[in-house]
């Protein structure tokens, strides 16, 4: 009888096995010593990437030197290693180095066939310890930077962006990611140096890796923090202003064919306990205003789209509405009227399940490339969510429950800065 | 400035297809792909099913491909019908259940459809916990095609808006206009996307017939990779059976033109563009070789060319790519620098003059590396994946796809095989042929006007 009970109880618990979860490889941190790995293997990939983030982002920078980040960024990439610059022997050896600076960071992400990439970092590590910062390399990192900002400035959702972020935030965090012409054209040699010197230190050294982490690399890793100067790493407040019950108002104007309107809110870190419910909340405001297609549209498609961003601290929300594909002032009426909605009464579980699976979606194929994915792997844990932080992110939406997504939604959502981008003729 | 070093034409958005393909989807041996990939029929005597499971992100990419000519079966061409029905079948309500797009959406997924001249894909890239039910879904709505008046009148407010934006891109306007020049007649030479003119001129009808005519089981190939178990492919409908009139679409033979003109168009900016015809997909080293070439000179920033730009005028657009294809591919550039666009044409110039001598033994040591690196790039998601086996299964050589069989597959031992003296001759047989030139410019409609 006993046995038929157990039979039973085993049936019933495989019928009411629990729904599949998505969940990425576990990663695993390991102390170097002077610095730390995160790696999550992918035991059949051919290669590997690997970030080495530099905490030298935006938030060290000051009103008089935005832009040096990348600067720096950008000569050490062009710097001689054994007589290449280190770009050109990377590429040689078949692999790749770019570099993103962002609110708390710079990170490079080099790219290659797994047994290559320790020899890679070694390279590397050549130029970013002894970097060149002589005048005809920074003139030529200046040209190339200024070229991607003329690409920047031609996006009219970049550009609402930045204007919030630099209306937001009371740090360097706010500042334009590549500077200015007129910031860049005023930093010298001395300038760049200087910023290396107090911000690239061994304790400033995090890595993330996705691929297959070989000893090889784990120690070129080492050895590149250890070859960087000791000493602290100095802190920086991460702050932003109080966004005014009043929502103030932003204008530019650009070459841009219709108004773009980005909203900006405030929005918890991912370390937070509403970090799940806030990407709700942006999967919904991202999908609520829009037609129905068939297919998915992209960013210029839609009429209504957000964007979660956590890359600096505090982190914060856009909301943006695309005027060639909607009426701006009526979208934006809607989208406040939706927030406010949001946060006076619960979703009902069937439309809490539906978007939960949708932010989830959009979580997942964000971050399926190996740069992705070793920037999230970086970023998260840099931002306390420990080793295995996507995956924590994944169990943090699933936890998501409705009361949630309101609370988060009272506390975020009632204010906010508009920033609008308008063509030139308006 | 952009570069590309996609070496299939999954991005592009057009293409032409085959000849006379390998019946292979429908009756032949199947391909070996590796020990990684399973390859079998879909159920009740359909194309193929290839399945190639990845380690990683939690994410399935799951494509239906389909050899259909863009511009219909009939003998009168109607560019766009195939993005179009392939739309509107994605758009409509099924009797039971709810419409394809609305599916994927709820599953936390992204629906996309690309039209070639000779082919099209349906692709989702979802979570993988989600993957069976999509595979479900998807050859659901496509092996049995549901197509609702409602579905058609969103699906083509949809595709023509998405034709009008593809007409201000200027890649997507100088490749269309080097295909009507280099093929003088049969889908090659019309855009598959169509514009929207075109597109109001199909009628639900013509929509009916073409989806019920090209999307079979037996004219598929369903492709999924990602964190999925090599046995999803169970969950695949039959679709119906096998009519008399669903045999194999007469084969579209491309006709090259005799000789081809310059062309000149109005647009928005100053662009320019060439193409020449290349090497089929059979000939393995020749198409390698000119693949190579394309990565040597136009991968992004460090290519031969595109590294000059970047430093003269970083402000310009410039990209080029050989585009494998059943018979014969074709290679094609396209830049665009304002006040510096003659300039532009002098790098390209230079850049082709250059390949046609042999490269110093370093210099090609390094280029090779470079191109097999990026070639394992290209291959790190799900979706590069099946995009890389659609592809060339639907172009009729899956085995050369550069993701069958890893390293050792036809594709990378044809890498292997190449030589200095041998890309300098391929660039010399295909480059010292006069191109199709396609000069863009603004205000030459207005001139036509006041003439």
């Amino acid at each position: 009888m006993r046995t038929w009970l157990a039979a039973g109880a085993l049936i019933a618990l495989l019928g009411a096995a629990p729904a599949p979860v998505n969940r990425y490889p576990t990663a695993l941190g390991t102390d170097l010593g002077v610095t730390k790995l995160i790696a999550e293997s992918d035991a059949d990939s051919a290669i590997s990437g690997v970030q080495v983030f530099v905490a030298a982002g935006l938030d060290r920078e000051t009103a008089s030197n935005n832009g040096v980040s990348a600067l720096v960024a950008e000569c050490i990439t062009r710097t001689l290693v054994d007589g290449v610059p280190l770009r050109d022997a990377i590429a040689a050896d078949g692999g790749s180095i770019s570099y993103t600076v962002d609110g708390r960071s710079v990170h490079y992400y080099l790219e290659a066939r797994s047994e290559h990439l320790g020899a890679l970092v070694t390279l590397f590590a050549k130029a970013l310890t002894a970097p060149d910062f002589s005048a005809a390399t920074l003139a030529v990192a200046r040209a190339s930077i200024a070229a991607r900002q003329t690409g920047f400035e031609t996006n009219p959702l970049s550009v609402g962006i930045e204007m919030f972020r630099r209306s937001y935030y009371a740090t360097g965090a706010g500042r334009p990611a590549l500077g200015s012409s007129a910031s860049l054209a005023a930093l010298s040699s001395r300038d760049v140096a200087a910023f290396y010197a107090a911000n690239y230190k061994r304790h400033a050294v995090l890595s993330s890796v996705v691929g297959d982490m070989t000893p090889e690399l784990g120690e070129a890793l080492r050895k590149l923090a250890s070859a960087l100067p000791d000493g602290p790493v100095a802190q920086v407040p991460e702050r932003a202003h109080a966004i005014p019950a009043s929502a103030p108002r932003i204008v530019a104007h650009r070459d841009v064919a219709a108004p773009w309107v980005v909203v900006g809110f405030a929005a918890p870190s991912p370390s937070s306990g509403d970090f799940g419910a806030m990407l709700v909340l942006e999967s919904l405001l991202s999908d609520a205003f829009d037609r129905n297609s068939a297919t998915t549209l992209g960013f210029l498609e839609k009429s209504v789209g957000a964007f979660y961003l956590y890359d600096s601290t505090p982190a914060s929300l856009v909301v943006y509405v695309n005027g060639s594909q909607v009426d701006p002032s009526l979208a934006l009426r809607e989208l406040l009227l939706v927030s406010h909605s949001l946060s006076q009464r619960p979703l009902g579980a069937g439309t809490l399940n539906r978007f939960k699976a949708a932010a989830e979606g959009q979580f997942l194929s964000d971050s399926v490339n190996l740069s992705d994915r070793s920037y999230l792997l970086g970023a998260f844990a840099s931002q306390g969510l420990g080793d295995d932080a996507i995956n924590a992110a994944l169990a943090a939406l699933e936890r998501t429950t409705a009361a949630d997504v309101q609370r988060v939604a009272k506390a975020y959502l009632q204010r906010y800065i508009v920033a609008l981008v308008l063509p030139r003729q308006q | 400035m952009t570069g590309t070093r996609k070496l299939w034409a999954a991005l592009l958005g057009a293409a032409l297809g085959a000849a006379a393909l390998p019946a292979r989807a429908a009756t032949g041996d199947l391909p070996d792909l590796g020990p990684n990939v399973t390859v079998g029929r879909l159920p009740a005597g359909g194309g193929t099913v290839i399945v190639r499971p990845a380690q990683g992100a939690p994410v399935a990419a799951i494509e239906l491909w389909y050899r259909a000519p863009s511009t219909g079966f009939g003998p009168k061409p109607m560019p766009a019908i195939a993005r179009l029905a392939a739309q509107v079948v994605a758009a409509s309500k099924p009797i039971v259940g709810g419409p394809l797009g609305k599916t994927v959406s709820e599953a936390g997924g992204r629906l996309a459809i690309t039209v070639y001249s000779d082919s099209i894909s349906i692709s989702a890239a979802v979570p993988a916990s989600a993957a069976r039910t999509i595979v479900r879904a998807l050859t659901t709505a496509y092996f049995a095609p549901v197509v609702t008046e409602e579905g058609y009148r969103a699906a083509r407010g949809e595709v023509e808006q998405e034709s009008q934006i593809s007409s201000y891109d200027p890649e997507t306007v100088v490749r269309d206009a080097i295909f009507a020049q280099l093929f003088s007649a049969g889908p090659q030479h019309f855009p598959s996307l169509g514009d929207p003119k075109d597109i109001a001129q199909i009628g639900f009808a013509d929509v009916k017939a073409f989806a019920t005519r090209a999307f079979r089981s037996q004219n598929a190939t369903l492709v999924v990779s990602g964190a999925v178990d090599s046995g999803i492919a169970d969950a695949a409908v039959s679709g119906r059976p096998a009519e008399g009139d669903d045999g194999p679409e007469a084969p579209a033979t491309p006709e090259l033109a005799a000789s081809a003109a310059p062309v000149t168009k109005d647009f928005a900016e100053t662009v320019g563009g060439y193409g020449w015809i290349g090497p089929a997909i059979s000939d393995t080293r020749e198409a390698t070789a000119m693949d190579f070439i394309a990565d040597y000179l136009f991968r992004n920033d460090d290519g031969y060319v595109t590294r000059q730009v970047a430093e003269k005028y970083p402000d310009a657009m410039m990209l080029g790519q050989f585009i494998t294809l059943h018979d014969p591919g074709v290679m094609f550039v396209v830049y665009s620098g304002k006040d510096n666009t003659p300039a532009l044409k002098a790098l390209v110039d230079d850049g082709f003059a250059h390949v046609q001598k042999a490269m110093a033994p370093a210099t090609f040591a390094a280029a090779l590396e470079a191109f097999k690196y990026h070639l394992l790039s290209d291959l790190q998601t799900p979706t590069q994946i099946a995009d890389n086996f659609g592809w060339y299964s639907v172009e009729g050589a899956a085995e050369y796809a550069p993701g069958a069989n890893g390293e050792r597959g036809t594709y990378f031992k044809a890498a292997d095989s190449l030589t200095p003296d041998f890309v300098a001759d391929v660039a010399n047989k295909y480059f010292s042929k006069s191109p199709v030139v396609v000069t863009l410019r603004p205000g030459l409609a207005e001139k036509t006007k006041q003439q």
